[in-house]
């Protein structure tokens, strides 16, 4: 479903010139719990933006369910990332004015579904992270944990094809964050939707199905393992 | 969860809920910059109502007390009228104006001249020579014209044939004049030979227009054109329409009326050509002070949305990555600084007529600050507003536009960023 053929990024970082990602060749099938985990500057992050279209690579080539996302025009991938891709960041990035269910809604209302499909599908989402009753609430409200729950509903409520979480678990304490990838896997075993994290987390490193090390702009080791 | 819908078209209510949810986010600032916005709206207003005000009251005064609705002169007359020549005349008045209220119109000769207005120790205060203008009227037909009559405050309107004056109250307080009071007009008549006229004041009046407050003396114009030795010409034969806005009355009836005639036909707008230049200099001034004040609800606003796209930079780089288009961040954000600029102008309207109505029920009083100096604009003392709401709307709608307008300048700035850079902001 995601082809990644010999990817390079380089970026200006302040003075320095960074080599994010120095030739990545990968294939993720559709379904999978893959975790890219590196230390900070490995590229992990890089990674998942330039999968997830928020960044454009230097030399390269992504195909995405069919699609060759490194050709497309930055238009071209606002559509993709509005029907395709879903994103759960490290420190939640919900909008403080809307509520739990707002801040899901939004997505849906992005892609101008009907008020009663929205309504159905953001509190059906909302029941699957065990929200429910806790819709009206705006973020500054919610605990960290419930927080990231909100984040994750946001990402999936639209079917998208994959979840790009970076850093999902960073902001929360260890029984939190292990909650949180309970649900994500629950959802990834249940719906086939494809998760992609990165991490340096060993726990989210453990709740993963494949695991991608990757070590300064290389891939390091790539294995599948069984849950 | 199997289906999959292509992205489609956003309802715009989305960022419009979303731009509201936002200024009550930031509701002291929304408040602040509405308030300047709102001071804007409300001095715009007001200066509208004050300039509509000073220019209807002077249109209105000019007609009344000085130029009627259209003119018959002599040719090169009005260039030269600040000479008050009398040998630059409309002949056979009575002929002229038979003719035209033949035709309907109400029409009245005036004999305009200059001379020097002679009073004596005793009965006057002091002695003294004042140079100054002066006009016969027709008391029959004058009052179809002007209103000068309704506005005489002391004593009457002067009576053909008699050798009577009426004067100004501004100049009768300033010379001690009163009802009875004998007076001299040193002139030249038509030929240019010296002549002197005795005078009774028989009236005071005080109109609302002060260059005739002060500067003219009113007699009848038969004893005016028997002292002149005018021999029925006049200096202009006046003309009154029924025409609610100043300056609307047609001239080209009267003139063709004229065609016969060695006159010329002049309209109000001829005859205010130089006080409406006057009052457009006065307009361009009001308009800079009118940009001013644009230009600060503009930085208000500005800086207002700066700081809000600054603040919201990661907010704005998880909407893009969710697939929000640019243009749609760009809706939201105008629909959040065009909401201030709406409260803001909801409040300029009330403030502004607020204003107004204090400006047209007590107005401003220049009395006190002008003192005597004559500016040569016909207003009052007490300036009125005039009930402006094209303007209030006009400052209003602009309001809205311009500060959702500005709003887009920081928010394009922001979206030539990389999301990811906007996603890194802290």
């Amino acid at each position: 479903m995601i082809t990644v053929t010999d990817l390079h990024k380089e970026y200006i970082d302040g003075e320095s010139h960074v080599r994010a990602l120095r030739g990545i060749t990968m294939q993720i099938d559709k379904g999978e719990f893959l975790s890219i985990a590196g230390p900070s500057g490995s590229g992990k992050t890089t990674l998942l933006n330039l999968i997830g279209c928020i960044d454009t690579a230097d030399s390269g080539e992504i195909i995405l369910d069919g699609d060759t996302v490194t050709r497309k025009h930055a238009r071209e991938l606002v559509e993709i990332r509005r029907g395709k891709i879903g994103f759960v960041f490290q420190d939640f990035n919900l909008i403080p004015v809307l509520t739990a269910y707002e801040n899901v809604s939004l997505t849906l209302s992005l892609m101008g579904l009907k008020e009663t499909e929205i309504k159905a599908r953001t509190m059906a989402i909302l029941r699957e992270v065990g929200l429910e009753g806790m819709e009206h609430r705006r973020p500054a409200k919610l605990s960290g944990g419930q927080q990231q729950r909100v984040a994750v509903a946001r990402a999936l409520v639209k079917q998208p094809l994959i979840v790009l979480a970076d850093e999902p678990t960073a902001n929360l304490d260890s029984a939190t964050g292990e909650s949180i990838l309970q649900m994500m896997r629950g959802m990834n075993e249940r719906w086939g939707t494809t998760f992609i994290f990165s991490t340096h987390d060993t726990m989210v490193m453990d709740y993963a199905r494949r695991l991608c090390r990757l070590h300064d702009g290389l891939i390091e080791s790539d294995e599948k393992r069984s849950a | 969860m199997k289906t999959r819908r292509r992205a489609g078209r956003t309802p715009l209510k989305v960022f419009l809920i979303l731009a509201v949810k936002n200024m009550a986010r930031y509701r002291r600032r929304t408040l602040i910059t509405a308030s300047a916005i709102a001071c804007g709206v409300a001095v715009f207003a007001a200066v509208a109502s004050v300039m509509d005000g000073f220019s209807s009251e002077s249109d209105r005064n000019f007609i009344d007390y000085e130029t009627g609705s259209a003119r018959i002169v002599a040719p090169g007359y009005w260039e030269e009228r600040e000479q008050f020549p009398l040998d630059m005349v409309v002949e056979d008045s009575s002929e002229v104006i038979a003719q035209l209220e033949q035709e309907g119109w109400r029409a009245a000769g005036r004999t305009e001249f200059r001379g020097e207005l002679v009073i004596y120790y005793d009965p006057f205060p002091e002695d003294g020579n004042i140079p100054m203008a002066f006009a016969g009227v027709d008391p029959d037909r004058d009052p179809e014209v002007f209103r000068l009559k309704e506005s005489i405050e002391e004593g009457r309107f002067p009576a053909a044939g008699e050798d009577e004056l009426i004067i100004g109250r501004w100049l009768a307080d300033r010379i001690g004049a009163e009802i009875g009071y004998g007076v001299t007009i040193m002139t030249r008549t038509k030929d240019g030979y010296y002549q002197i006229m005795d005078l009774e004041i028989v009236g005071i009046f005080n109109t609302p227009n002060p260059h005739v407050n002060r500067n003219v003396g009113y007699l009848p114009l038969d004893t005016a054109d028997y002292y002149l030795e005018m021999e029925d010409a006049v200096t202009g034969v006046i003309i009154r329409g029924d025409e609610r806005v100043p300056g609307s009355l047609d001239p080209a009836p009267i003139a063709s009326l004229m065609e016969d005639r060695p006159v010329r036909v002049m309209s109000f707008s001829d005859m205010n050509k130089e006080f409406a230049e006057i009052m457009e200099m006065s307009e361009q001034i009001t308009s800079l002070i009118l940009m001013l004040l644009a230009v600060i609800a503009i930085v208000g606003i500005s800086n207002t949305m700066l700081m809000a796209v600054l603040e919201r930079e990661r907010e704005i780089g998880m909407l893009r990555a969710m697939g929000v288009r640019n243009r749609e961040i760009q809706w939201m954000f105008f629909f959040e600084a065009s909401g201030i600029g709406f409260i803001g102008a909801g409040i300029g309207v009330m403030l502004g007529s607020l204003l107004m109505w204090l400006l047209v029920t007590y107005g401003i009083d220049y009395g006190e600050m002008l003192g005597d100096i004559d500016l040569g604009y016909r207003f009052g003392e007490v300036l009125y507003g005039i009930w402006s709401f094209s303007a209030l709307i006009q400052a209003a709608i602009t309001a809205v536009i311009v500060s959702g307008v500005v709003s887009l300048i920081p928010v394009r700035r922001m979206l030539k960023k990389q999301v990811t850079d906007c996603l890194r902001h802290s």
